[in-house]
């Protein structure tokens, strides 16, 4: 028992920022029905931003920033100049999936490249610790709590209550229809990328912030629990992305602390074993199955 | 021809006749089936350690590694077992993730498999040795030969040779089966398959199960020359580098791919190694794996069908066959 409560603070955060980054993960997926493969390795590039930010004496809150407008431009960058280009070629989800794989591949070795194979950490001091009934957080835990509460309550602010967000929603259920409709499809998807790579960018940032030290590797292997997060919540469901996350983040944690932490991603993997086999209609759900990619 | 040259040349034979055997397997699910296999590695990593453990003989106290199931079967079957190890596996994954998922979330299942498979066998130390690996993997026959190092290089290079015929004439027997029109229809449009009476889920999983077969035995034979095999020989890119040699080559085409194997895994990535080390050790290397990346995306861009296409249907004199919608 006396396990079980730190363990339910730590899962807290992972599940905090597993929030941010399977809810950008699904917005990219639902507003352009691209299942982007290359998200952890954004990801860790904005970290690195980050780590250069932070390095050249940036306050790391400053650096989270600068990272989060880093992954809003790169991705959407990526969309518009890769991955939409294909899809106006006329290539589709088996192949889209393989130009998400090598772009991967791609950022995530250019960092190799450029940064060498080593670990590295942000100058930031974790804040004083703070005690809520045996769940231990420090000060910048709580901060990324805080920061995860306040993008949730953001996203759900833009999809339901702008423009912008009821364009997206249309966008995301019926692209032809949307543009039908008068809806300048090709902007709400410039939009969507922002938003989603902003998201990215501080997931990236967070979770270098939380596990302390990081490579060219963090964002793709970080990829399990996003995805496992994205499928329980049933993909393109932003709403249904952060419970799933809750649920990873959570059970993850409590299982590491009872078995092994080198273990957290094979119960995300379980997990995603077991809605696979439970319930693949939650996958296979009909805004999912009817559609095609946004071209 | 010097020793070392020879040693070199030797090599890369067996290296090309076991990525071939490799790529082979894939483009049976990929090419063939249209099933995207982003864990291919793993089945292959999966026959080259059951193959290790068979020939290494059990493990006993004070080993300086430590594995599961050891045994020191006699030499071909471990590379049998590796198959079969292989194989099992292909079904269960395929029962779990083949069923009614679409396309792409097979894909992101599987990579997410190969990342999984990566921190187990890096994690569970009594299974494989944990990060370290197997060590000292017996060759097959070489004491019983008897020959000189050399020698043995070439008949092991001459034995994967056979072997790569092998399953080379058996995958062009599925591909040029009413099997292989039928794989090749469901890739095309599985609804239009199903809807004259073929039962996709089956076949999508039996081919599943007979391209990880040949992946096993890939991986054993390679495991049986090298004689050592740890989770870094089976990173989860390891597969992009098959895939790229697919779309290079040619899906769906058996000399394509092979050509394919011939470019990218040993042309490309052998000819580069020889370049100069600059800036710091393993810069050429991250470079190489850019270019597989940006090779995957110049391909699909520029030429999707790869350099040898897939040969169209020869039944044109009858009816001209449609293009197949979508894909």
């Amino acid at each position: 028992m006396n396990q079980l409560i730190p363990a339910v603070g730590f899962g807290l955060i992972t599940a905090s920022i597993l929030c941010i980054a399977a809810v950008g993960f699904t917005l990219q997926f639902s507003v352009t029905n691209i299942l982007n493969l290359a998200y952890g390795d954004i990801m860790t590039a904005c970290a690195f931003v980050a780590y250069l930010a932070n390095h050249a004496g940036v306050n790391i809150w400053i650096s989270m920033a600068i990272a989060a407008l880093f992954g809003a431009v790169f991705s959407a960058l990526i969309n518009r100049f890769v991955y939409f280009q294909f899809v106006r070629r006329g290539t589709r989800l088996f192949g889209m999936i393989i130009v998400t794989i090598a772009m991967s591949l791609i950022i995530q070795n250019v960092l190799l490249a450029i940064f060498r194979p080593t670990f590295f950490s942000y100058k930031a001091s974790p804040g004083s610790s703070y005690n809520f009934g045996g769940m231990i957080f420090t000060g910048s835990q709580l901060a990324i709590i805080g920061i995860a509460v306040a993008s949730m309550l953001a996203i759900h602010l833009i999809s339901t209550r702008t423009k912008l967000g009821k364009a997206m929603r249309a966008t995301a259920t019926n692209p032809s229809l949307a543009r039908s409709c008068g809806i300048a499809t090709d902007q709400v998807i410039d939009a969507a990328w922002l938003l989603s790579g902003a998201l990215c960018g501080i997931a990236g940032v967070a979770f270098v912030l939380n596990t302390a030290t990081f490579s060219e590797v963090t964002g793709a292997t970080f990829l399990v629990p996003i995805i496992a997060a994205a499928i329980l919540g049933g993909i393109g469901q932003p709403y249904g992305a952060m419970l799933g996350a809750l649920t990873i983040g959570l059970a993850s944690e409590i299982a590491a602390s009872a078995i092994n932490p080198s273990y957290k991603d094979v119960v995300a993997f379980v997990i995603l074993i077991v809605v696979l086999l439970v319930r693949p209609q939650g996958i296979l759900s009909e805004v999912a199955s009817a559609k095609e990619v946004a071209a | 021809m010097t020793d070392s040259m020879q040693f070199y040349i030797s090599t890369l034979v067996i290296y090309l006749f076991i990525d071939i055997i490799g790529v082979l397997g894939l483009n049976l699910q990929f090419g063939v089936a249209g099933i995207i296999n982003f864990a291919y590695i793993v089945f292959v990593a999966v026959g080259a350690y059951t193959a290790a453990v068979l020939s290494l003989g059990p493990d006993y106290p004070g080993n300086f590694q430590h594995y599961a199931f050891g045994a020191s079967w006699p030499f071909p079957l471990p590379i049998l077992a590796g198959g079969a190890v292989a194989g099992a596996l292909s079904l269960l994954v395929g029962v779990i993730s083949l069923r009614r998922l679409r396309s792409d979330y097979q894909a992101m299942v599987m990579l997410v498999l190969s990342l999984i498979a990566t921190l187990v066998a890096t994690n569970a130390t009594g299974l494989v040795n944990g990060p370290a690996g197997l060590a000292t993997i017996p060759q097959p026959l070489y004491d019983w030969l008897n020959l000189d190092p050399l020698t043995y290089q070439w008949v092991y290079a001459g034995w994967c040779g056979f072997l790569t015929l092998v399953i080379f004439l058996f995958v062009r027997g599925i591909t040029n089966s009413p099997l292989g029109r039928s794989l090749r229809a469901m890739r095309d449009n599985d609804r239009a398959a199903s809807a004259i009476g073929k039962n996709v889920t089956a076949m999508r999983l039996m081919i599943f199960v007979v391209g990880g077969v040949i992946a096993g035995i890939s991986g054993a034979v390679f495991v049986e020359f090298i004689q050592a095999w740890s989770p870094g020989s089976w990173l989860y890119p390891e597969t992009f580098v098959f895939l790229a040699a697919i779309l290079v080559g040619g899906a769906a085409n058996n000399w394509g791919v092979m050509l394919g194997t011939l470019l990218v895994p040993v042309g490309f990535l052998e000819a580069t190694r020889f370049l100069p080390q600059i800036f710091y050790n393993g810069f050429i290397e991250a470079m190489q794996w850019v270019a597989v990346g940006l090779l995957i995306l110049i391909f699909l861009w520029f030429r999707p069908v790869g350099l040898i296409p897939e040969r169209p249907g020869r039944f044109r004199a009858r009816a001209e066959t449609p293009s197949a919608p979508g894909e």
